[in-house]
């Protein structure tokens, strides 16, 4: 009987195996159009988990290396220099693009402005790359 | 008798008269001119400036191929700005500072240690600094006609020895004499008598300076008059430190191909790479000799006649007591000191285009010519460096004959900069710049723009909605027929959409097309930023039109930036002569496709780098490096294009014929090969995977397009708008699966 089991449950993980890969692989219709081949490419197995916003490992220091120039672009800001206030977050936002309290100091700053279209735009765009709750409830204030 | 005196008096007062007249015109001539606004400065073009913060993406071989260009001098000890020393991935640099458009960085000592792939240690005098940008990198000038270039600088600027050095050799009693000399125009004649020619001209500084500034190269006795005359009239309106400061700024050393080398601080740029007040006594008497003969006396063309010509001047110094002998032998023992690595200012021909062209909308040439203003672009030359590698060895491959083309232009598309451009097999050649004037049908390329269309439609398409790759026949325009085929010449039958995509199938996607009407699809490619005339005609679908490469490049700018157009800069400041900011091109951007209808996109964009008709890019990409991309192949093989961006880059790339050859060549086969080789050395960050609200991903049969469970026959996982997902299911239940595919592995956290 244990062998009896043991063959089962490997004819069952061979089975699984090739159907998975079938659903990777397969291609409705008969020929596929001609590409080129990927002989080094393999299937990658993590573990499936639930799918959920994967934002990338953040940049290491990079928001130690932009801190200044927000606290500048917060200087500027008030005292109505807008134009610098601006200059200054987009040079943050080039050191890190992924920052979503770069977005937010933006948004904040064209709002300041006046520019509501581009406030709510960047609010917009900054949802994708928002960490943790408040700063995600601060851009969705934009879009209200 | 009295009939002949009253003859000469008339000729007399005749000659009074117009030699009065020829005095009021040359005196017009100096005053109106001779002024603050005399010098005609080109605007110089910078690249960006590179930044550097501990965690930064910079290789050292990056780090030292930027202060390369920048022409930081290896040395063994730090003692001026623009040094540097490297031991490793060490560098010590003395950096030279740089005055941005409304902040100034200045020069300091500072440490990088780079590690494999960032900066890993940043500090100065030993303390950590958070962040620091080097000078950028002059990649050109907007040149008059007539060439000219330089760099002002004031007397009191000027080094003493070169300054006394200078009257030394040419004008020993420059603050003596009125404008010109009899005894240097007496040595002169006796040197032109002596040889039986013209050798020397005996001229001051002054009437030099006349000559250079406005009368021609002649040598004829009404010039040398004119000029004389002309020169006492600068003594007589200007002071002797004003004559010489003028001159120090006008004096012709040299031609770098078109542009012409004016002045000792563009020379000391130009020929050793280093600030006026930096030069060496060695550099300082090497540009003092040169003023005699700058093309004879060609330091990088005739080093040897340069090395005589600079120690005869280094022995006048000495011998009229501007340095000491044991100086002057000292400098004569020293190299050249010059500046030997290759030289990029005005080798980026096509980018400096794309940045004439966007500065023409709002300047007249001459301000661009005249008015010395610094313009501030997104050139990366890290990034140029690695896409004119990429174009010359792939293209090399393709084709040892040298007649395919190709082209191609580079976006950081999270702010829209364009920061590389080819347009050209030879990459640095000036010629027809195909990345902005190759007018092309884009073939697939277009296809996301009508899948785009289809999706924001959510109620009656998905990922998964079933299409049918059939044959079709749509009736064109002047009553022709379109029947067009796939690539492979078999219709597919029924297919998913997003295999439809990523296989890039023509039939579905005609269908497709043409059940969303035609008038949706050009809606499409309007709000994705494309501006030019666009055919609406059924072929439109399959990419008819004709397009360059820099108008995929902002269609694709908008669908990398999830759905948020933004217009292509290549300009960031613009600042004048004196510093002051006159323009900023600030960040832009409008959301004008759903968030949600992109991000199903990027997925089938992915699958095609992943299964389908661009797996060709994972010879050159890491396995687990996210990209996302499409290709594109015309009629007969007549363009091959590529499109597609990673976490950080956009990059579109198009090989063809000029004359509209077939090359022989799929969207695959060609194009790709640049677009992978490039983003394998230049892309830093793989493309994340950001889900927008308002999407959930389900288990879907991929043969029927309905609902499954994991682990079941042909289950893959799909992302859907929220309720638009199938409502029929194949009843499976779910079950464990030990395979993920590439898109379940976004969740692993390996990205």
């Amino acid at each position: 009987m244990p062998q009896l089991r043991c063959f089962m449950k490997c004819t069952a993980i061979i089975l699984a195996l090739f159907l998975s890969g079938c659903s990777i692989y397969s291609a409705p219709g008969s020929e596929p159009v001609p590409v080129e081949s990927n002989p080094e490419y393999t299937p990658v197995t993590p573990a499936a988990t639930a799918p959920q916003t994967a934002p990338s490992a953040p940049e290491p220091n990079s928001s130690d290396a932009y801190r200044g120039l927000l606290d500048k672009a917060d200087t500027a800001t008030g005292r109505g220099d807008y134009e610098q206030a601006l200059a200054l977050l987009e040079r943050a936002q080039r050191i890190d693009p992924d920052s979503g309290e770069i977005y937010l100091g933006l948004a904040k700053t064209y709002r300041a402005k006046g520019d509501e279209k581009l406030a709510v735009a960047t609010a917009e765009r900054g949802l994708l790359y928002c960490d943790g709750k408040a700063q995600c409830d601060a851009l969705r204030t934009y879009l209200n | 008798m009295i009939r002949t005196r009253h003859l000469l008096l008339k000729l007399a007062l005749t000659a009074f008269v117009i030699a009065s007249l020829c005095l009021i015109y040359l005196n017009a001539r100096i005053t109106a001119t001779f002024a603050d606004k005399m010098w005609e400065l080109p605007a110089k073009v910078y690249a960006r400036p590179l930044e550097l913060f501990v965690g930064a993406r910079l290789t050292r071989e990056d780090l030292a191929y930027e202060l390369q260009v920048l022409g930081y001098r290896k040395v063994s000890v730090l003692r001026n700005p623009g040094e540097v020393t490297q031991s490793g991935g060490r560098f010590d640099i003395f950096t030279r500072g740089f005055t941005f458009p409304s902040e100034r960085e200045l020069a300091h000592r500072i440490k990088v240690v780079t590690g494999p792939e960032r900066v890993e240690q940043l500090s100065a005098g030993g303390k950590a600094l958070d962040l620091m940008r080097l000078d950028p990198l002059q990649i050109g000038g907007i040149y008059p006609s007539h060439g000219e270039d330089r760099v002002l600088v004031r007397l009191a600027d000027v080094p003493e020895a070169l300054r006394l050095g200078l009257l030394a050799v040419e004008d020993q009693s420059f603050y003596q004499h009125w404008g010109f000399s009899f005894t240097g125009i007496a040595r002169a004649a006796l040197s032109n008598v002596r040889s039986g020619q013209v050798v020397a001209g005996g001229s001051t500084i002054t009437q030099q300076l006349i000559k250079n500034y406005y009368l021609t190269p002649e040598r004829t006795l009404v010039r040398k008059l004119t000029e004389v005359v002309m020169a006492v009239l600068l003594e007589f309106h200007s002071s002797k430190d004003e004559i010489l400061e003028s001159y120090i700024n006008e004096v012709y050393l040299g031609q770098e191909g078109p542009r012409s080398i004016h002045g000792f601080a563009l020379a000391a740029r130009h020929y050793f790479d280093t600030p006026l007040d930096q030069l060496g006594l060695h550099q300082q008497a090497l540009l003092v000799g040169m003023i005699k003969g700058p093309s004879l006396y060609n330091p990088l063309r005739n080093p040897k006649r340069a090395k005589a010509r600079r120690d005869v001047v280094l022995d006048v110094m000495a011998r009229q007591g501007v340095i000491s002998t044991e100086h002057a032998v000292i400098a004569k023992a020293m190299s050249l000191g010059l500046n030997n690595h290759g030289r990029v200012r005005d080798s980026f021909p096509a980018f400096l285009d794309l940045v004439r062209r966007q500065l023409r909308l709002e300047y007249h040439e001459d301000d661009l010519t005249t008015l010395g203003l610094s313009i501030f672009t997104s050139f990366d030359p890290l990034l140029q460096r690695q896409l004119e590698r990429s174009t010359t060895e792939v293209m090399d491959k393709l084709d040892k004959g040298g007649e395919l083309q190709s082209a191609s232009v580079v976006t950081r598309f999270d702010t829209g900069e364009v920061a590389a451009l080819v347009g050209g097999r030879k990459v640095r050649y000036a010629g027809f710049n195909r990345a902005l004037d190759a007018r092309r049908p884009a073939g697939s390329l277009l296809k996301p723009a009508v899948y785009l269309a289809a999706l924001e439609q959510p109620r009656k398409y998905t990922l998964a909605t079933p299409l049918q790759d059939t044959t079709l026949t749509v009736a064109g325009p002047g009553g022709q027929n379109w029947s067009p085929r796939n690539f492979d010449r078999t219709a597919h039958g029924e297919v998913l959409l997003h295999s439809a995509l990523a296989k890039s199938y023509n039939l579905a996607t005609a269908r497709l097309g043409m059940d969303l009407g035609l008038e949706a699809v050009v809606d499409m490619l309007r709000r994705l930023g494309i501006t030019g005339p666009v055919p609406e005609v059924p072929s439109l679908t399959l990419g008819a039109g004709e397009y360059s490469p820099m108008d995929m490049a902002a269609m694709y700018q908008t669908i990398a930036a999830g759905g948020f157009r933004m217009p292509l800069r290549s300009i960031r400041d613009i600042v004048d002569a004196h510093g002051q900011p006159l323009r900023r091109y600030p960040l832009e951007y409008d959301r004008t496709v759903s968030l949600q209808a992109i991000h199903l996109v990027h997925y089938a964009m992915r699958e095609v780098v992943r299964e389908g008709t661009g797996r060709g890019v994972y010879r050159y990409l890491k396995p687990d490096f996210e990209v996302a991309g499409k290709t594109g192949t015309t009629n007969q093989g007549r363009d091959s294009w590529f499109a597609g961006f990673s976490g950080d880059l956009l990059a579109i790339t198009w090989i063809g014929h000029d004359d509209n050859n077939g090359t022989g060549l799929t969207g695959s086969s060609g194009a790709l090969k640049v677009w992978a080789d490039f983003m394998a050395g230049a892309s830093e960050r793989s493309l994340s995977y950001r889900m927008p609200d308002n999407i959930e991903t389900h288990w879907i049969d991929n043969r029927h397009g309905v609902l499954t469970g994991e682990g079941c026959p042909d289950a893959r996982m799909l992302p859907f708008i929220a309720g638009s997902e199938p409502a029929k299911s194949t009843g499976c239940r779910p079950r464990k699966s030990p395979v993920a595919d590439w898109f379940q592995s976004l969740f692993g956290g390996d990205n």
